[in-house]
């Protein structure tokens, strides 16, 4: 079942910002990264999947119920945590929590005490008096006390420290083991690789790829470094499956993706000194995916 | 409820000052009363000497001005401006608030319509403004009869005091209309002070050139006090008028609200 099914969303602020024609489905039990730089739409995305913000067309179905329409319903299981998180200041940490618990008509207590332990938060503080990241902590544990069947987070590790950064990650692997569906954006690849099984890759209001992270990785590209003794030609490697040669005197490098055999056969004619073979990491391929964009271009 | 109580909660505090210092004031009017009376003569002979549209614009009424209701009627506008600067605040804040101290993305997540949202505010709003009112309205009764020996008529001076309600209810949903039509609202108090003034001046202009068409334009005009004592009841071309405008404000603000885009701050 898709948890989040998205069709053509728009929605245009004037000129400049805006999504357009976004598409995506999140199925249930996955854990989705959404990932892309700032200002590329991520944020207006989940605003609008939120009913914070109207899309100007497009349709979106949540739970399989309209998104707009029936909003109060498919938010009693939802859990949301904004990238910047603000409460009310003169609240005490717990009474904040408990106003927040008081939406969804089931007790919440345990679970409030048993996350602010795992967070190590002290719920008698109040909210003025708190860290950047122990604010991001309450917004956690107000966003999770509720056992929603589907979290939505927006960048949600700025401002926690790496410690806790990986507590969250766990208590966020704990709640989709226990079935919740978890749609993650950021900006930080690191973090996506780490924790999503899928991710989409927007840009410019626009969805450039929806892949797996695996076949990301896997399917794709071979980084080749090949150092040699005299000066290589750079049309030896003029073959199918070769990019962004690059030759730096007696070093050569390309991405190569394909039969490896013939690239291994144009190796031996060399008198090589040293050669590296490597994955390369998301974060290439990721610019990979932004670099060709704007050659299609 | 839950969303009631806890606005209730945050205005507690602003509630309980603003029946204080309303009651305060209208203590400390009141209180002047006995020593006004008793140099009625020569004070009538004093502002005798006055120009005639500032007494007018102030609203004396040489005749009336020296009985307990008369000089009530006087005092009573400021009351009523005070009444007003408390709606308004109260008003534009309900949903700024909510932007400027960025807990917008709380509440519009959690499983409620925005219209729900709104009707708690506004039902806590008038839940506030109603119990100054009652402070208001115990003080002045009490008040009057401790400077007012003779007996006068209690019924004309509650109907003049619960105008404060009526008037200060048309500036909440003055206050309301604003918060959800202004995008974002960094500072109440300018802007309410600013509102509430300015159609306080209006209405000293109004009352001063005597033109009736600018008692339309201000609320503080649609309850006049001494029209109010002479003809012993409202003037019902205002009643309506506040009513229609306190409705069309009302349903603006929600047909807005439901609409609106809540944008990252």
């Amino acid at each position: 079942m898709n948890v989040i099914e998205i069709k053509n969303l728009t929605k245009k602020y004037g000129k400049a910002r805006g999504i357009s024609d976004v598409s995506l489905t999140v199925e249930e039990g996955e854990i989705f990264g959404f990932i892309g730089p700032n200002g590329a739409g991520k944020s207006t995305t989940i605003r609008t999947l939120l009913t914070l913000i109207y899309p100007t067309s497009g349709s979106a179905t949540v739970f399989g119920k309209d998104f707009i329409k029936e909003a109060p319903e498919i938010k009693k299981e939802i859990g949301y945590l904004p990238s910047e998180v603000f409460y009310y200041d003169n609240m005490k940490v717990i009474d904040l929590l408990k106003y927040s618990a008081s939406f969804y008509k089931k007790d919440c207590s345990n679970r409030i005490n048993e996350l602010a332990e795992r967070m190590d938060l002290d719920l008698n503080k109040k909210i003025d008096d708190l860290s950047f990241g122990n604010k991001k902590k309450v917004g956690i544990v107000q966003g999770l006390l509720h056992t929603p069947k589907l979290i939505i987070l927006d960048e949600p590790t700025s401002g926690l420290d790496p410690l806790m950064q990986q507590t969250f990650f766990e208590l966020l692997k704990e709640e989709n083991q226990k079935g919740a569906t978890i749609l993650f954006s950021s900006h930080i690849l690191s973090e996506v690789q780490r924790l999503c099984d899928r991710v989409a890759i927007i840009k410019e209001g626009k969805i450039i790829k929806v892949e797996k992270i695996s076949t990301l990785k896997e399917s794709n590209y071979k980084k080749f470094r090949i150092e040699t003794k005299s000066e290589i030609n750079k049309q030896i490697f003029a073959l199918d499956g070769i990019k962004d040669i690059e030759v730096d005197d007696h070093v050569i490098r390309f991405l190569f993706k394909g039969d490896l055999n013939p690239i291994m056969d144009k190796i031996a004619e060399l008198d090589i000194t040293n050669l590296w073979v490597e994955e390369p990491d998301l974060e290439e391929i990721f610019m990979h995916y932004y670099e060709k964009e704007d050659k299609d271009r | 409820m839950n969303m009631y109580w806890h606005e209730l909660k945050a205005t507690r505090k602003s509630t309980i000052i603003w029946t204080l210092s309303i009651t305060l004031l209208i203590i400390f009017f009141m209180s002047m009363y006995p020593t006004f009376s008793k140099e009625a003569e020569s004070l009538r002979k004093m502002l005798e000497g006055f120009p005639d549209a500032l007494l007018k614009a102030m609203n004396f009424d040489m005749d009336t001005f020296t009985s307990i209701l008369g000089f009530y009627s006087y005092i009573f506008l400021y009351i009523l401006l005070c009444g007003a600067i408390q709606a308004m605040i109260l008003g534009i804040g309900i949903l700024s608030k909510e932007v400027r101290e960025k807990t917008a993305d709380f509440l519009l997540t959690k499983p409620v319509t925005r219209q729900q949202i709104l009707t708690s505010k506004l039902l806590a709003a008038l839940t506030s403004i109603v119990s100054t009112n009652i402070g208001y309205l115990i003080t002045v009764l009490a008040m009057a009869s401790i400077v007012e020996p003779n007996s006068f008529d209690q019924k004309l001076l509650l109907m003049i005091s619960i105008t404060l309600l009526f008037i200060q209810v048309v500036f909440l949903a003055i206050g309301i209309s604003m918060s959800v039509l202004v995008p974002k609202i960094k500072s109440v108090l300018p802007i309410s002070l600013g509102t509430v003034f300015g159609f306080f001046i209006v209405s000293m202009f109004a009352s001063s050139i005597g033109d009736e068409k600018f008692r339309y334009i201000t609320p503080f005009q649609y309850f006049d006090a001494p029209y109010i004592l002479q003809n012993q009841a409202y003037d019902l071309t205002f009643v309506v008028l506040s009513i229609v405008l306190v409705s069309v404000l009302t349903a603006a603000s929600y047909i807005i609200y439901v609409r609106k885009d809540i944008h990252a701050v």
